[in-house]
């Protein structure tokens, strides 16, 4: 090609080069401008100019099949490409995007992740030469706050050149980039072919591709090469987005740490005084800590604008960048502490601002699913800012005429759960609010734009929400890694009423060894596969395939159980958890082996040498069973509280046995007899340690409680009720929380 | 400016110390230079920070964190008071006595903040024998270092500003907002020359302090100076300390090796963390603080021991004198949290550092 036309080589996401874009173009005037971006969308460049259009929004396309690749372009207001279109659009004059279509730039060959790596170390290198200061602040300086034009376009021309040249060296991106450049030629020599003249042509490219592409040598792609690319089943959509997500993707082009002040940056420039910018992130970051509580003086603001001008001027740039303007108020504002200014920071520089599209126009087929099934569900009026609260009862509705409707309720709570499992934050979950009724269900429904946003992107996962959901949760399950996670995803798969995701992830369970998994966990998993048994009919599922596995599980709890009664204090307390966990489970299912299971416990509640705050429990759960009888309960209180044992381990084994159905330990005048005869026998420094294991298993008996069993030792005492029940409840005398207090020094390790 | 004669004085301030880098900075200044300074900001973080000016090279005074200092040299150009906060032994008065050696070349204009400071002792007071004799005159004004800076546009230090009572401390705030400190006795006000600032430094761990006004704080620029970031930095500041102190002080040692420097350090930063390096183990803390300063004076005092009566080098013996008498400050609580630091974490450190693990057991 002879002639080139005009290029304007940018910084992605630049204020500066947004301005001085639209500039260029008003002084050029071209006939045609030509921007990077896959070609495809190019039906999409009217939706970005909508009246209802507005930014941040992004251009997604992404791969058919798994393994699933994307290409985003986010676009902010500040982002010259996005005003590149909206210029043209102001003055009438075409434009288009140039880059490869994203079927073939999807098509190329994919970095490894060691060239990935490399990729980064390009940016790393940067880093490194800008110094203290790093790239991101160094660019700021050289290009944001160019003086004009003219400095902005040799700072991109720098950048461009930079990267291209610590790129060269390093063949991964290469190829790729001189394929895009090629086509991006290609498209020039047709607009020049349909007769538009190369000068009045303006392409606007990243800096990079600016240096390739006014390369003489370069020559545009003919027929035959574009033909001959490969070419990947791909879809496009274009989606809102939000500065939340923009500040979370860290990498030049496709993320901008700072999208907020970078907006401040834009305002300045378009009201032609560009240190409004650095007075208004100040004066905004003021603002928030006073609305949060925080008084803030205008000296103090003042301060900080000279100091951020000083630190500027320091560093030879004309206005202060980004990290002056933070060290200013982290200095003047916070007192030299970052974290008293972190939100303010935060809100100023990164923001809430989330964009929008007009009614339609992002369409993936997932969302195209989500509003059809909102429809069947009749949901729609849920779809809404403000939120509401949606009970659901998931029964079939036996007054109505079809099986739809009759099990309406049941399909929305599949759908939100399905919703949920994606975390698409549309409808939440209240669990605390089950009132122990399995049929009823209580959501908060709130429709956000973040909702959307996260919808458009699990359209990579799968087109509908079902096929998404059930491709989240095998994920979930490949890279589970212990027991109760895939628990977990068989719980939220029933839940969701995916029956094929529940036998793949039973496969997986079935799959994972269990040879050295703990009894909490083994409890867990036996408690998470009970309650979907147990309720599975009312969600249409049929739980027939669980029950071999819940009794596999349940009967390895038991053959480990009495092993991990031997243990400390500390790790007694999830062992009782899943004691109580594995009761209610042979509770509720008569396949579970009762026989097995009292046998058990037995052992653990007769053997001396577990730790015995477990053996009490047992011995509590056997008798809220019914299996322990009066005579062997009173022959083994005293057995287990009898002198010569050390008082730690007797009043332990009570602390265990009061954990369970104190009203049946209340009305058993034998038991408090012996307790007091036990008490009886120790001497001072015995009772003591005793003391201490008492006190906490009386600890969280209630008034009433505490109150039968003063009856009881009145009774046995000899004394009035009364009397005694006023000694037990009231307030410690200050001798006696003296005496208790000392006890807090007992030494346990003598 | 009183000079004193080089081989007689303990420690010459830092501008004699360093005046041959002073010079050589103002000689090479290329940028423009603030009124009442000596050289420009950017020499001064030269000074600081290292680097060269022409072809003397500069040595680094404060390391680690070049943008605190930068935040510091811009709250002075900006005539606003700076404030350094830290734990013992980061560097604050170090820093505060660097930035006035570079900026005025002086930096004796000093307060040093005790519980017993006065308002005096912050403003002016007088000779009373004259005072007496003649009623109050300009000759009988006897004026502080504050006064001093405040009329020759230079900037003042007040060194542990927190230790002085909170009536004493406020009498700053007026001073630093009005920038004129007024004689009711003379009838004069005497205006803050362009130039003058005032460096404070304030502790924020020790006992005995007391806290800052609200009011007095805003009128500071405050600068946290934090306790050195990992490892590597912080021998790089005992390393470069204590070669410097040692060259004053004569002490017929040789310096550290990098070995030693590196094993007091590990022990300082583990106790000073409550975990080891590597945050695998839990370590019981200390009662002090066990500052990098205390490091440096730590090292030095064991080139003492292996000078004097020693063979030259510093011994496990010497390390181990200097590391008992620095953790155990509280004999109940540190000795218990040194000998299980002895027994779990250093005992299991292997043959390398056995030498040191039996001398200091030796010790207790």
């Amino acid at each position: 090609m002879e002639e080139r036309p005009h290029i304007f080589g940018i910084r992605h996401l630049s204020p500066a080069g947004a301005y001085y874009l639209r500039q260029f173009l008003e002084e050029k005037k071209p006939k045609l401008v030509l921007i990077e971006g896959p070609n495809d969308f190019n039906d999409q460049i009217e939706n970005l100019t909508r009246p209802e259009t507005r930014p941040p929004i992004a251009i997604l396309a992404y791969t058919n099949e798994a393994p699933v690749r994307t290409i985003l372009y986010p676009f902010a207001e500040y982002s010259p490409e996005y005003q590149a279109v909206v210029w043209c659009r102001e003055h009438e004059i075409p434009c288009r995007f140039m880059d490869l279509p994203s079927d073939v730039f999807l098509a190329l060959p994919e970095r490894s992740g060691k060239n990935e790596e490399e990729k980064k170390t390009v940016y790393d290198l940067l880093d490194e030469k800008a110094g203290e200061d790093g790239q991101e602040t160094f660019w700021e300086r050289s290009m944001e706050q160019a003086a004009d034009r003219e400095s902005y376009c040799q700072g991109t021309a720098m950048f461009g050149g930079n990267i291209r040249e610590m790129s060269a060296e390093q063949e991964a991106d290469w190829p790729e980039n001189l394929i895009r450049e090629a086509f991006m030629l290609r498209e020039v020599e047709n607009a020049v072919k349909s007769g538009i003249a190369p000068s009045e042509i303006v392409l606007v490219t990243g800096a990079y591709h600016a240096a390739g592409l006014s390369n003489p040598a370069a020559e545009p792609m003919t027929e035959e090469e574009f033909a001959g690319l490969p070419k990947i089943a791909a879809k496009h959509t274009l989606m809102p987005y939000s500065y939340y997500r923009l500040s979370s993707r860290s990498g030049y082009g496709a993320g901008n740490k700072a999208p907020a002040y970078y907006t401040l940056l834009w305002e300045a420039l378009n009201s032609g005084d560009f240190s409004h910018a650095a007075r208004s992130y100040l004066s905004r970051i003021a603002g928030y800590q006073r609305k949060n509580g925080t008084p803030v003086s205008s000296a103090e603001v003042i301060e900080a604008v000279r100091l951020a001008d000083a630190l500027a001027r320091l560093r030879g740039s004309r206005f202060p960048a980004l990290r002056d303007l933070r060290d200013a108020a982290v200095t003047c504002l916070g007192g030299g502490n970052f974290a008293a200014v972190s939100l303010a920071v935060a809100d100023t520089e990164i923001g809430t601002a989330i964009g929008e599209l007009p009614e339609g126009v992002s369409r993936t087929s997932i969302q195209d699913d989500f509003y059809r099934q909102l429809k069947e569900c009749r949901l729609e009026k849920y779809r809404d800012l403000a939120a509401q609260e949606l009970s659901l009862d998931l029964r079939e509705n036996r007054r109505v005429k079809t099986k739809k409707a009759a099990f309406l309720d049941l399909s929305r709570s599949f759908f939100l759960h399905r919703l949920r499992v994606l975390s698409v934050p549309f409808g939440k979950w209240e669990k605390g609010k089950q009132d122990n009724a399995t049929w009823a269900e209580h959501w908060i429904v709130q429709w956000t734009p973040e909702a959307e946003i996260t919808l458009v992107e699990a359209a990579l996962k799968g087109d509908t929400v079902e096929l998404a959901a059930s491709f989240s949760l095998k994920e979930r399950i490949e890279s589970a890694n212990v027991l109760s996670e895939t628990a977990l995803v068989i719980e939220d798969a029933f839940t969701c009423g995916m029956a094929s995701a529940v036998s793949y992830a039973l496969k997986a369970l079935q799959a994972m060894t269990i040879d050295n998994v703990s009894v909490p966990e083994l409890a867990a998993v036996v408690d998470r596969l009970s309650a979907v048994v147990q309720y599975g009919d009312i969600r249409q599922l049929n739980p027939e395939p669980l029950v071999p596995i819940l009794e596999q599980m349940f009967y390895r709890a038991c053959l480990v159980l009495p092993g991990a009664c031997v243990c400390n204090d500390a790790a007694s307390k999830e062992i009782i958890v899943s004691i109580g966990r594995l009761n209610a489970a042979v509770l509720s299912h008569d396949f579970l082996e009762e026989e097995t299971w009292m046998e058990i416990l037995k052992e653990i509640a007769e053997r001396d040498d577990l730790n015995t705050k477990l053996s009490g429990f047992a011995a509590a759960v056997l008798l809220e069973r019914g299996s322990l009888d009066d005579e062997s309960l009173r022959l083994e209180v005293q057995r287990r509280l009898s002198r010569g044992i050390p008082a730690d381990l007797g009043a332990g084994w009570f602390e265990g046995l009061a954990m369970k159905n104190r009203y049946a330990l209340i009305a058993r005048l034998s038991l408090w007899e012996d307790l007091d005869r036990y008490l009886e026998t120790l001497d001072e420094e015995e009772f003591k340690r005793a003391l201490v294991f008492l006190r906490r298993a009386f600890a969280d008996f209630s008034a009433l409680e505490k109150d039968e069993i003063a009856e009881n030792l009145g009774e046995i005492w000899g004394f009035n009720g009364q009397q005694v029940s006023e000694a037990v409840n009231g307030a410690l005398k200050e001798n006696e929380r003296q005496m208790v207090e000392s006890l807090d020094d007992f030494d346990f390790d003598l | 400016m009183i000079r004193i004669m080089e081989e007689q004085v303990q420690r010459l301030p830092a501008e004699q110390l360093f005046q041959k880098e002073i010079d050589a900075l103002i000689k090479a200044e290329k940028d423009p230079v603030p009124t009442g300074w000596r050289m420009s900001p950017r020499s001064v973080r030269t000074y600081i920070c290292g680097g060269k000016a022409g072809k003397t090279v500069i040595t680094p005074k404060y390391i680690g964190h070049e943008r605190l200092v930068e935040i510091a040299i811009s709250t002075l150009v900006a005539d606003r008071a700076l404030l350094l906060i830290g734990e013992p032994g980061t560097a604050k008065s170090w820093l505060s006595e660097h930035l006035t050696a570079a900026i005025n070349g002086d930096s004796t204009k000093v307060i040093q903040g005790t519980a017993g400071t006065t308002e005096e002792q912050l403003r002016y007071s007088w000779n009373y024998a004259m005072l007496i004799a003649n009623g109050p005159s300009k000759e009988a004004l006897i004026k502080s270092s504050v006064f001093r800076a405040m009329e020759t546009g230079t900037i003042a230090r007040v060194e542990e500003i927190s230790r002085c009572a909170s009536e004493v401390q406020d009498a700053l705030i007026s001073l630093l907002s009005e920038k004129r400190l007024s004689v009711p006795e003379l009838g004069i006000e005497v205006p803050a020359k362009k130039g003058f600032s005032v460096i404070a430094t304030a502790n924020t761990r020790d006992k005995g302090v007391n806290e800052m006004s609200a009011a007095l704080k805003r009128r500071f620029n405050i600068v946290v100076l934090p306790a050195p970031a990992d490892l590597d930095s912080e021998m790089e500041i005992v390393k470069t300390r204590v070669e410097q102190l040692s060259a004053n002080l004569d002490l017929n040692a040789a310096l550290p090796a990098e070995d030693v420097t590196k094993k007091v350090c590990t022990i300082f930063r583990e106790l000073r963390n409550g975990e080891t390096l590597d945050k695998s183990q839990k370590i019981k803390g200390t009662t002090g603080v066990l500052s990098t300063a205390e490091a440096i004076s730590l090292l030095c005092n064991s080139m003492a021991l292996a000078g004097s009566f020693g063979n030259g080098t510093i011994s496990d013996n010497d390390l181990a004198a200097g590391l008992t008498g620095v953790v155990i400050k509280d004999e109940d609580k540190d000795s218990i949290a040194w000998k299980e630091y002895l027994e779990h974490v250093m005992k299991k450190r292997g043959l390398h550092w056995l030498g040191l693990y039996k001398a200091c057991r030796d010790l207790l």
